[in-house]
């Protein structure tokens, strides 16, 4: 049994070692090299703090963040990734949840960083990625991991607008790469192209399976994804085989019509999360690749990554809709009804997983950690945790999972998890704003506030700008005299949606 | 070219349109404007873009939109 991350590290560097494992527009380092850094930054770090405290890393999209990443787990800590694109409110109250005391940065979000209500030390990384290895210290600050230390901790929205902070552990993030692994069937002669952004969830399968598989991740350049001609000449340049995207990723080159100019040739494996697939789309990727096999998948970063999955077996048309599928090893789940008893197969009931893939909870946060991670209603006998992931499900004749949307006002709106509740608590912040609703118009993946207040459109949106990252701004505005009321004095949301254009 | 400012000015209100000229090479805009984008000038301007015209040329200034969109127009 494997104690933690390091363990594939260390495999990968020995027997890969020349090999390339992650590259960038400006360059690519090999697993050696890699190893190298994190044993660099490791020593450094471990020379500063006694492990299993949080360190931030905010560091761009390029070939040095995972290396921070594990230069970090290396000093016996967990990482907590930013993104330093995110408006400054947002990483300080990050930074106000995490309370870490260092944090890696590199020097182009230097100035960024100091921008920040952080009173812990920024350490520079391109100052330390040449400090001296000392595998003496290195072994003593790994000896305190355990398979269920934290290994990262990853901020999602909260509908009180305090991001919630996911904390992941070794073991965890290990069974669902074994399980994906196995799923996608990833070696070593694999190519991954990252989209996601790395201090996202979704980025996981990205950095850690070709620490495990010797494959190699190239991480895309953020703009290509406006381009898709060019995003599909990065795949082709870098005979990309294999894409674990969001949703809203893979839908782009087939929006934008890529398909019609060029085509990625070595493709084998598109993998797709973080929001209901849209068959029209997919239908196009599988009339143009149809030898490529396709995975959808579900699951909420609290139980690490995806939880489900369902290999299309067939060609789709716009009226398809795609199962979630099954439980990935080592992962289980269970429909429950509202008053904790089972649900009946074909019924529909709430989303809960089980297994050794839960989160360790939210970052210093024992009470939502607690309402939200319960003991199973359904086992009397001895302790064990689900995690309730809100959204509802139901299970087909065929025993296949079906997604059916939220029971709360969370939305997935381009692969990124909004809580509508946030959009209108910044809002409220707002001079002049009277009341204000946030709602989803899904057909046309549109974000709406509708409110009401002495307050232009366009100053709300500039607000939202410096507060929220650019993935939760609300696209359409429209301004009331009033919101529309039930009788019983709550919001008619219907009516609100009535008004979608 | 003013209702081309229209639009953008909607689109993303807190962007100096006048005066930007990277709007793709430094990142202001991100693929979701672009998607966005693209729906309301083949529908304001009566054009098709095409995967090809989809360059960081064709979309770094409001100018080379606007030339972009005179070319599709004569098209």
């Amino acid at each position: 049994m494997k104690t933690s991350v390091l363990a594939w590290l260390d495999r990968a560097a020995e027997r890969f070692a020349g090999k390339t494992v992650f590259s960038d527009e400006n360059g690519k380092i090999t697993f050696s090299e890699l190893n190298n850094y994190t044993k660099s930054i490791g020593t450094y770090l471990a020379r500063l703090v006694s492990g299993n405290v949080p360190i931030v890393v905010m560091s761009g999209r390029h070939i040095l963040t995972p290396a921070c990443y594990l230069g970090a787990v290396r000093a016996g800590c967990f990482y907590a990734p930013m993104d330093a694109t995110m408006p400054i409110s947002r990483l300080n109250s990050i930074l106000g949840v995490i309370k870490a005391d260092f944090m890696l940065v590199d020097k182009e979000h230097l100035e960024t960083a100091k921008k920040l209500d952080f009173c812990g030390k920024i350490i520079i990384i391109e100052d330390i990625i040449d400090t001296q290895p000392d595998e003496e210290l290195l072994k003593k600050a790994s000896m305190g991991l355990t398979e269920i230390s934290p290994l990262y901790v990853i901020f999602t929205s909260g509908s009180t607008g305090v991001p919630k902070g996911v904390i992941t552990s070794h073991h965890s993030l290990m069974c669902y790469i074994d399980a994906v692994c196995k799923v996608l069937d990833i070696n070593e002669s694999d190519v991954l192209g990252n989209q996601s952004p790395l201090d996202y969830i979704a980025a996981v399968r990205d950095i850690y399976l070709p620490l495990k598989t010797g494959a190699s991740t190239v991480i895309i350049p953020k703009n290509e994804f406006s381009m898709p001609t060019e995003l599909f000449e990065t795949l082709n340049k870098n005979r990309v085989t294999t894409l674990c995207w969001s949703v809203a990723g893979i839908e782009l080159p087939a929006k934008l019509g890529a398909f019609d100019c060029i085509k990625p040739e070595y493709l084998k494996k598109v993998c797709f999360s973080g929001s209901v697939m849209p068959c029209k789309y997919l239908k196009i990727w599988q009339d143009n690749l149809p030898d490529v096999l396709y995975v959808n998948q579900y699951g909420p970063t609290e139980a690490t990554a995806s939880c489900t999955y369902y290999v299309v077996d067939k060609k789709v048309d716009e009226s398809t809709v795609l199962p979630i599928g099954t439980p990935y090893e080592n992962y289980s789940v269970i429909l429950l009804n509202d008053d904790g008893t089972q649900t009946p197969d074909g019924e529909i009931g709430e989303i809960c997983v089980k297994g050794p893939i839960l989160a360790l909870g939210y970052y210093g946060d024992v009470q939502r950690t607690s309402e939200s991670f319960i003991q199973n209603p359904l086992n009397p006998n001895y302790r064990e945790l689900i995690y309730k992931t809100g959204d509802l499900g139901s299970i087909g004749e065929d025993g296949l999972l079906m997604f059916h949307g939220r029971k709360d006002r969370q939305i997935k709106h381009m692969g990124h998890r909004i809580e509508l509740g946030e959009i209108e608590e910044t809002a409220k912040k707002i001079d002049g704003m009277g009341e204000c609703c946030a709602l989803y118009n899904k057909e046309k993946e549109h974000l709406y506030l509708f409110y009401t207040g002495d307050v232009q459109s366009k100053d709300i949106v500039l607000h939202f700008r410096k507060v929220l990252p650019a993935f939760m701004v609300p696209r359409k505005l429209v301004a009331l005299e009033e919101l529309p009321k039930l009788p019983n004095g709550k919001l008619d949301m219907q009516s609100l949606k009535a008004m979608f254009k | 070219m003013d209702e081309l400012m229209e639009i953008l000015e909607e689109l993303r209100p807190d962007v100096d349109f006048e005066n930007e000229t990277a709007l793709i090479d430094d990142g202001v805009l991100d693929s979701f404007d672009i998607v966005a984008l693209v729906g309301e000038l083949n529908d304001a301007f009566d054009i098709e873009i095409k995967p090809n015209n989809l360059v960081p040329a064709n979309f770094n200034s409001a100018k080379a939109m606007m030339a972009l969109i005179e070319q599709l127009q004569d098209e």
